[in-house]
């Protein structure tokens, strides 16, 4: 699946996107395991006491996981995924 | 070790509200002419900085100072000016090379940075770290790291 | 008084006669002043039929009672009027530092009136105000006008101005103050050049009061923490500027492209928020009192569109880029710059070439209409030189200086323009998401996001997340929004303050510096009041519900790519549901009890 980053956490990753291979089955398996690549710096823009926070934007396939399924929503191996750190405004 | 107002002028917005805190601080009232901090726009550059007194150890004003109002204090380093003692001579306005000494029309008094007795209002108001209450080694040496970085970075591989 | 200086003052620039007056207590207390005030004082000193470019319209510049306190982003100032671009209320809301030295100089609003006879600027230091001639400053630029104003009054002077673009009428042309900063929207900027008026230049040296100190730092205290903990208004829009969202509404579909033909733009990457903060980015700004800092001072280095200056910012970043197929970020931060120096709204004059481009590639328009220009989709240099002549007033530039409505209607084709009330539609697809459409018909002054920020709660999930595709609940979530917004500008207050405060933090601010007890409630219901208020002015104007509406495409043409495609908007469905939740009969017109309750009956 291709995961896209914005705003900060294109710095903390070092990348605009790249192609996730593992299989993971919900966007909470691929967040973790993203946390598990990139450490800290990921983690506090994308989970609070484990929890998916809720300024998170996490898109798959364009939609908004808050009105899905959250970090349950079910993810495919050809999903695109979109996380933006909390920035926006105006 | 002494304490010092750093300015970091690169990172002031313009924003003021280190005028207001000192303005409320002082005056109790927000007027931006009563402060003893004041900060200076360029607007084409978009670039600002904010002045207030330095507290120099060789002080002009307090060498011009006939009735001893000004005067610098050996452990703190600040200078201090005593209302009390001060005639409004403005003589202070007229040496200090920096200008940071300031009359106030309205109120006939000298404006100039005090620190706030060691909690100044400014600093804690600042949003932007552009001024920041720190030991007076610190001061120099947080810039002088921050420049270092550069050359590690432009020698890295 | 305190927070409010308690002091209008009135210039009538046909008789030259400058008045002072009180500013009313129950007044202040019910409109609370920058927007309320302005446009209590339209309500009750304008005819409402009047031509907004006659000496018969009013200007009025008003900062609200946190104007000029450490209130976090409390600074603003509003300019309300009657627009030019839209003949129904408009209310401008700018930042920058103006505002609070108007405040200084002792003023809760200034009153322009009239016409004068040839070119003036006035000239405020606290209670001495002079009309002084500007026959040597008429035709400069922005930044050339502040110089030149500067050297006759004070260099410490801060400058609201309009440029060449208010002089020559342009039916969107904006009041610049502190060179970057823009009272923008509605032709503001015509009015005032209209009037014969260039400038006007202020030093205040008084103060602002507060009623109670402690009870007013306690509540700023506990108002800044919590904006500062909130991660938009805390980290975010110092690192990124409001550009950030450019990729955020084009991953979700909602980024009008091509004159709203689509909702998708492949290369936008290119022209957000990253790539600004990357490639021009020099320091963040922030206006009188901001803790946020969004501004973006910036610097282009590329020959063909080199310059310096502030921005720009989303919607400024859209129009010049998706809304025309641009994906250049030099080209549109050098149109950018040249709306700040020449005074123009960047929304409506980047709607305008995009309008202006359909209609180019319908082969309605010509490059023999044009002068030459190819208004092509992506064509940078184009979309600039269209922006600078449209500044001058010179070729198609004169054309384009009507905004996209009167521009298209004079082609017969009015429903190529994406506009409400005349007002172009801002930087978020109306099919996309529902409650900011609804807002966009429903905005008194036309199509504005900032009347309603319902993106906020829509994309951004704060301060909850609600479903941008669905209707239910969107009609009150608007109102909400409406009337909470109208309370803040009101107030002086900056709305991305709501990253982290709401009514309760404002009612306690609102207390503290005035001494008037207001509740979130209170609160709330000025901001009801106001709108209303505005409404009944539209009314009266001769607008009706019939311009409650969007453009035909959002309604018929579903998006075509990207996210949302297949969406239209469905905003005629969330009407009926407005009016009642408003206390509105269902032609849209306030009932009589609506207006008792809130102390408008007649």
């Amino acid at each position: 699946m291709k995961v896209l980053y914005f705003a900060l956490l294109r710095d903390v990753t070092g990348k605009k996107e790249e192609e996730w291979r593992e299989p993971e089955p919900t966007v909470g398996h691929l967040l973790h395991a993203l946390v598990a690549r990139y450490g800290h710096g990921f983690e506090r823009w994308v989970l609070k006491d484990g929890e998916l926070w809720n300024l998170v934007i996490i898109l798959v396939n364009g939609r908004d996981v808050r009105q899905l399924q959250n970090l349950k929503t079910p993810l495919a191996p050809d999903d695109t995924v979109v996380i933006f750190p909390p920035v926006g405004g105006g | 070790m002494a304490k010092m107002l750093t300015i970091n002028a690169n990172k002031c917005t313009g924003c003021r509200n280190c005028e207001l805190a000192c303005s409320m601080a002082h005056e109790g009232v927000f007027r931006p002419e009563a402060t003893r901090v004041h900060v200076y726009t360029w607007e084409r550059e978009g670039f600002s900085v904010p002045m207030m007194c330095q507290h120099c150890r060789d002080a002009a004003c307090v060498s011009v100072c006939a009735p001893h109002a000004l005067t610098r204090d050996p452990v703190t380093g600040w200078v201090n000016l005593d209302h009390d003692k001060c005639i409004g001579c403005k003589m202070c306005v007229q040496a200090c090379p920096f200008g940071c000494s300031v009359w106030d029309e309205q109120t006939h008094k000298i404006l100039k940075c005090d620190n706030c007795g060691g909690d100044p209002a400014c600093a804690k108001m600042c949003p932007n770290h552009a001024i920041e209450w720190t030991d007076d080694l610190v001061a120099t040496r947080t810039r002088k790291r921050a420049f270092a970085e550069k050359f590690k970075d432009a020698f890295s591989e | 008084m305190h927070g409010w200086n308690g002091q209008i003052v009135r210039v009538n620039l046909s008789t030259g006669n400058v008045s002072k007056q009180p500013l009313d207590p129950g007044l202040a207390r019910d409109y609370i002043g920058a927007r309320g005030l302005g446009t209590k004082i339209m309500t009750d000193e304008v005819d409402p039929a009047v031509d907004a470019l006659s000496p018969e319209n009013k200007l009025i510049f008003a900062p609200g009672p946190l104007t000029g306190t450490y209130a976090p982003s409390g600074g603003r100032y509003n300019v309300v009027t009657k627009g030019a671009l839209t003949g129904a209320i408009a209310a401008a809301n700018s930042g920058g530092v103006w505002g609070a030295e108007l405040k200084f100089a002792g003023y809760d609003a200034l009153i322009v009136e009239g016409k004068a006879p040839k070119p003036v600027y006035l000239w405020i230091k606290d209670a001495a105000v002079e009309i002084r001639d500007a026959t040597s400053v008429w035709g400069k630029t922005v930044p050339d006008t502040t110089d030149a104003i500067r050297a006759e009054t004070d260099d410490d002077a801060k400058i609201a101005c309009i440029g060449p673009a208010g002089e020559n009428l342009v039916r969107f042309a904006c009041i610049m103050n502190d060179l970057h900063r823009a009272a923008g929207r509605s032709g503001v900027g015509a009015v005032m050049g209209s009037k014969n008026l260039k400038a006007i230049a202020v030093v205040g040296t008084g103060a602002v009061t507060c009623a109670d100190n402690a009870a007013f730092e306690r509540a700023v205290m506990k108002a800044r923490e919590k904006i500062q903990k909130h991660p938009v208004g805390g980290t975010g829009l110092r690192l990124y500027g409001t550009n950030v969202l450019t990729n955020i509404l084009n991953q979700v579909g909602g980024y009008p492209t091509k004159n709203f033909q689509d909702g998708h733009f492949p290369t936008a990457d290119k022209i957000g928020g990253e790539s600004l903060a990357a490639n021009q980015l020099q320091r963040p700004k922030g206006c009188y009192s901001c803790i946020i800092s969004c501004g973006r001072v910036t610097k282009v280095t590329n020959k063909k569109f080199a310059g310096e200056g502030e921005g720009p910012e989303y919607e400024t970043s859209w129009g010049f880029g998706g809304d025309c197929g641009i994906d250049d970020l030099d080209a549109i931060t050098k149109a950018n710059y040249l709306c700040n120096e020449y005074g123009l709204d960047t929304i409506t004059m980047g709607g305008t070439i995009a309008c202006a481009m359909e209609l180019y590639e319908r082969g309605v328009i010509t490059r023999e209409d044009t002068g030459g220009l190819a208004l092509e989709w992506g064509n940078a240099e184009a979309m600039v030189e269209a922006t600078r002549l449209t500044g001058t007033g010179e070729g198609f530039g004169k054309k384009l200086g009507l905004g996209s409505f009167r521009l298209a209607e004079s082609y017969g084709m009015p429903e190529l323009s994406m506009s409400v009330k005349k007002q172009e539609m801002p930087a978020y697809d109306a099919r996309a998401i529902q409650g900011i459409g609804l807002n966009y018909a429903t905005a008194n002054c036309g199509a504005a996001h900032v009347r309603g920020y319902t993106i906020s709660p829509e994309i951004l999930g704060t301060p909850m997340k609600v479903d941008k595709d669905a209707i239910e609940g969107k009609a009150q979530l608007v109102i909400t929004f409406q009337n909470l917004t109208a309370a803040i500008d009101a107030s002086g207050g900056c709305l991305f303050t709501t990253f982290g405060i709401g009514a309760d933090e404002y009612a306690e601010m609102m207390t503290g510096v005035t001494g008037t007890t207001y509740t979130p409630q209170d609160f709330m219901t000025c901001g009801d009041r106001i709108w209303n208020l505005e409404r009944m002015f539209n009314l009266k104007a001769g607008l009706s519900a019939k311009d409650d509406c969007l453009p035909p495409r959002l309604l018929k043409e579903p998006i075509k790519t990207g996210a949302s495609k297949g969406s239209v908007s469905r905003v005629p469905e969330l009407l009926p549901e407005y009016y009642s939740l408003r206390g509105w009969d269902p032609k849209g017109v306030p009932t009589h009890d609506k207006l008792h309750a809130l102390g408008l009956a007649v």
